[in-house]
């Protein structure tokens, strides 16, 4: 009951917000049409600009998987997953999550499929899909254009990351 | 990103020479198919959420919402920007309510206008809060646990919450200790 609850809450939250918005514009005397449509104006230029920087990303996350590169990395970094407490079951899916978001919920559905959503391993899994980020697509887009090189922040980010599905992987035992 | 990018082509394309050479420009095509399927999806996200921020602009919410929000950002970003304060503040909502498609465009704009300003560490910062997932609720995840059959498909919920807050804690700290370093060996020499 308490999750339909949670389900409930978040479909609820959205129209509020666009209502409570509109009707303070309106009260504000804002032409919303206008307004609005100027906002979606500005919307194909954006996709226009990321498109390249989504393009090479997501080149580069299905070479990673279909070559085999992803489970080769993931067989050769298994041991150390598993000294630090994360099933090695997990290794291909934290590798590929940096790189593209829809390549590892497809690989979070097949290790729901194979162990089952309710089991440790789904439970960890479902822990480091939810707890780390796209780190280097968000990176090309929020740098892209910068002129200098920004190594040290996603090197913060990549670490922080693994280490929060390492800590993760602990707390699916204990809650 | 240059070094990552020579790396994974050179390995994926060695790799494919021995297995299977036809499959090498198959992938490279189906990322660009997959990149072209996001940005569709993406640009229906931006112009709902592109439109909603323009209205909230035009009607003087987001300046309020910034002034509430400036004890906070002005702190976490050391800039005195409105404007750009007001979009990182609304990137950070955006993301900690999980709304789709809603962040990418604020924060964008933010680390453009911190860059321009001369304020890098500003834009790096808010990276960083980005790309260690600020998410609340894992509604992706509770959506294929439910899909998948799982009997309790929330219980995953707080260990989640502690895992991202514990990413999001320790990048900041990484980029601010590596900051700190990098500074100091600029000092030394």
């Amino acid at each position: 009951m308490q999750e339909e609850g949670k389900e409930e809450m978040t479909a609820l939250l959205i129209p509020l917000l666009f209502l409570a918005v509109f009707v303070y514009a309106l009260f504000k005397k804002v032409k919303l049409y206008d307004s609005f449509l100027d906002g979606v104006k500005e919307a194909l230029p954006l996709v226009l600009s990321l498109f390249p920087y989504l393009a090479v990303v997501l080149m580069l996350s299905e070479l990673f998987t279909r070559s085999g590169l992803s489970d080769m990395l993931a067989t050769f970094m298994a041991p150390l997953f598993r000294a630090l407490g994360v099933p090695s079951e997990l290794s291909t899916l934290v590798l590929v999550k940096p790189f593209s978001g829809s390549a590892s919920t497809a690989l979070l559905s097949e290790l729901y499929a194979a162990y089952g959503a309710d089991s440790y391993i789904g439970r960890c899994a479902s822990v480091a899909y939810g707890s780390s980020e796209t780190v280097f697509y968000i990176s090309a887009v929020y740098f892209a254009g910068s002129p200098k090189r920004r190594l040290l922040p996603a090197l913060a980010a990549l670490l922080a990351n693994f280490l929060a599905v390492v800590a993760g992987c602990f707390l699916c035992r204990w809650l | 990103m240059n070094v990552i990018f020579a790396g994974v082509v050179g390995i994926a394309a060695a790799l494919f020479l021995f297995s299977d050479p036809e499959n090498f420009l198959a992938s490279l095509l189906s990322g660009g198919e997959k990149a072209a399927v996001l940005a569709l999806s993406l640009l229906s996200a931006y112009c709902v959420w592109l439109g909603f921020f323009k209205v909230l602009e035009r009607c003087g919410l987001s300046e309020k919402l910034s002034r509430l929000a400036a004890p906070l950002t002005r702190r976490l970003f050391r800039s005195d920007d409105r404007e750009a304060l007001f979009l990182a503040g609304g990137n950070l909502s955006a993301n900690l309510l999980g709304l789709p498609g809603a962040p990418t465009p604020l924060g964008i704009r933010a680390a453009k206008r911190f860059t321009e300003a001369g304020n890098e560490d500003a834009a790096d910062m808010l990276f960083v809060l980005n790309a260690t997932s600020l998410q609340l609720l894992p509604t992706t995840v509770i959506a294929l646990r439910l899909a998948a059959g799982s009997t309790s498909p929330a219980d995953i919920f707080l260990p989640t919450l502690l895992a991202t807050a514990l990413s999001t804690l320790l990048g900041v700290l990484f980029l601010k200790g590596g900051k700190f370093l990098c500074k100091r060996r600029a000092k030394r020499r």
